[in-house]
């Protein structure tokens, strides 16, 4: 498990770099960072060629021998800009395919995380949701539906992960 | 009611008429998005939007641009200059790209200024734009609502009076039976928020929980920064037209809507990221309690 763990993570890892890549260098987190990896990072996966290498030898030894369910792992990396990052990664497997993946970094956008965390909370005082199956309605308006093109290149990103 | 379901510019499709459509409407309907695709996708390299970021020039816009065009101007002024159909641009560099590649290139950038950059005029004729640098337009804020327009006026002249133009959720009705309408949760789409009824209007919806490719990265960007907003989590908008409903849905992501109610006449129902949210008066009730 720790070996399917850690590969997983330098597979993860690659993908939490395009995430950090687009934030506002600089941004303070320190106050705002609700919990940073509460274990030590794992120092085999925070070099950036080691990360940024989706298909490191040890991850595709391991393809294909993982159970299916929910993994995660933390650790960190060194992006472009030096300071090292931790990285948490959650994902799902289903026949060693990545099916779901949330990768969290310590700079990355640290206010999103603090509303996701305010929104889980204070949601229920301010808007109730209902279950879909229980309304009676003719359709159902939020953010559009997504293109093939753009499913399709999230697939091949998640797949080039876990090869 | 019949149902004709289509993917195009980049979402599923689905017009609903009370009587079928001819296929002679259907093949216009076909011509019609197409040609607005070629004109403004820039996922396509064959489209006028493509060759615009190629090199600055003149470009001739069919004659929908020029409301398309002014609605943006609008909406660029009253948010400041964070609605701004140049932040193409920003979206590549954040990896939205045309070939799908979702990997930053750089950090955010901010858009091109809209007025020093882009210039149009009009007549019966068509529009000409002209612009002072090559740029990457990204009409994504209103672009879709006005197809759906388009699209309904097409049904409406070919004699249809009960339809529902849906494009990924952006809603167009016309007919005596109201469509009731669920509000999706913007972090459960398997939940509504509320219930609106829809009659003879548009209703348009933007949400940041769907085309996000990264922790943040979603497509609804500032365009004086380049950055992603994390303010608001849903927006939705009813108006006369799906254009005007469309932009004003993005437009709540940056202001508020007092400053939108001076030029616009519409109701909505606003979700911020802390689980707030604020509706206009109209709409009291329509949110579950």
């Amino acid at each position: 498990m720790n070996r399917a763990s850690k590969s997983l993570l330098c597979a993860a890892a690659g993908l939490s770099l395009l995430s950090a890549a687009g934030c506002a260098p600089g941004e303070d987190t320190a106050d705002t960072d609700p919990a940073p990896a509460e274990s030590p990072a794992s120092s085999s996966a925070s070099s950036p060629a080691e990360s940024s290498a989706a298909s490191s030898p040890d991850a595709a030894a391991g393809s294909g021998n993982y159970a299916d369910g929910e993994y995660s792992g933390n650790g960190s990396y060194i992006p472009p800009s030096g300071t090292s990052e931790d990285v948490d990664v959650t994902l799902q497997l289903e026949n060693g395919v990545v099916t779901e993946l949330d990768v969290e970094t310590s700079q990355k956008n640290p206010t999103s995380k603090q509303y996701q965390r305010e929104f889980t909370s204070g949601v229920k005082e301010q808007v109730v949701g209902k279950s879909l199956d229980e309304l009676d309605v003719d359709k159902v308006a939020g953010s559009s539906l997504t293109s093939q093109g753009f499913n399709r290149a999230l697939d091949a990103i998640r797949s080039e992960a876990t090869s | 009611m019949h149902t004709l379901g289509f993917e195009a510019i980049g979402t599923q499709w689905s017009l609903s008429t009370a009587v079928p459509l001819a296929p002679d409407t259907q093949a216009a309907v076909a011509d019609l998005v197409d040609s607005y695709d070629r004109t403004y996708s820039r996922f396509r390299s064959d489209s006028t939007v493509a060759r615009m970021a190629e090199a600055a020039g003149s470009w001739k816009l069919p004659a929908s641009a020029a409301p398309l065009l002014t609605l943006f101007d609008t909406l660029q002024r009253l948010t400041g200059g964070a609605v701004n159909p140049l932040v193409g641009r920003s979206l590549e560099v954040l990896g939205y790209d045309a070939a799908y590649s979702f990997q930053p290139s750089g950090p955010p950038a901010p858009a091109a200024a809209w007025a020093e950059t882009v210039s149009w005029t009009a007549d019966a004729r068509g529009t000409m734009l002209t612009t002072a640098a090559p740029v990457t337009f990204d009409i994504g804020a209103a672009g879709k609502g006005q197809l759906v327009d388009l699209v309904s006026a097409l049904l409406a002249d070919a004699g249809h009076r009960e339809y529902v133009v849906d494009a990924g959720s952006d809603l167009r009705h016309a007919g005596a039976a109201p469509l009731r309408v669920a509000l999706e949760h913007p972090y459960d789409t398997t939940r509504a928020i509320g219930v609106v009824s829809l009659s003879d209007r548009a209703l348009c919806a933007s949400a940041v929980n769907r085309r996000h490719w990264g922790d943040g990265l979603h497509h609804v960007l500032d365009a004086r920064t380049g950055s992603p907003v994390d303010t608001v989590a849903a927006t939705w908008v009813l108006a006369a037209d799906a254009m005007t409903a469309d932009g004003l849905a993005t437009a709540l992501f940056f202001t508020e809507p007092r400053e939108l109610v001076r030029e616009f006449a519409f109701d909505y129902v606003r979700m911020f990221t802390d689980g707030r949210a604020d509706y206009s008066p109209a709409m009291a009730g329509v949110l579950f309690p």
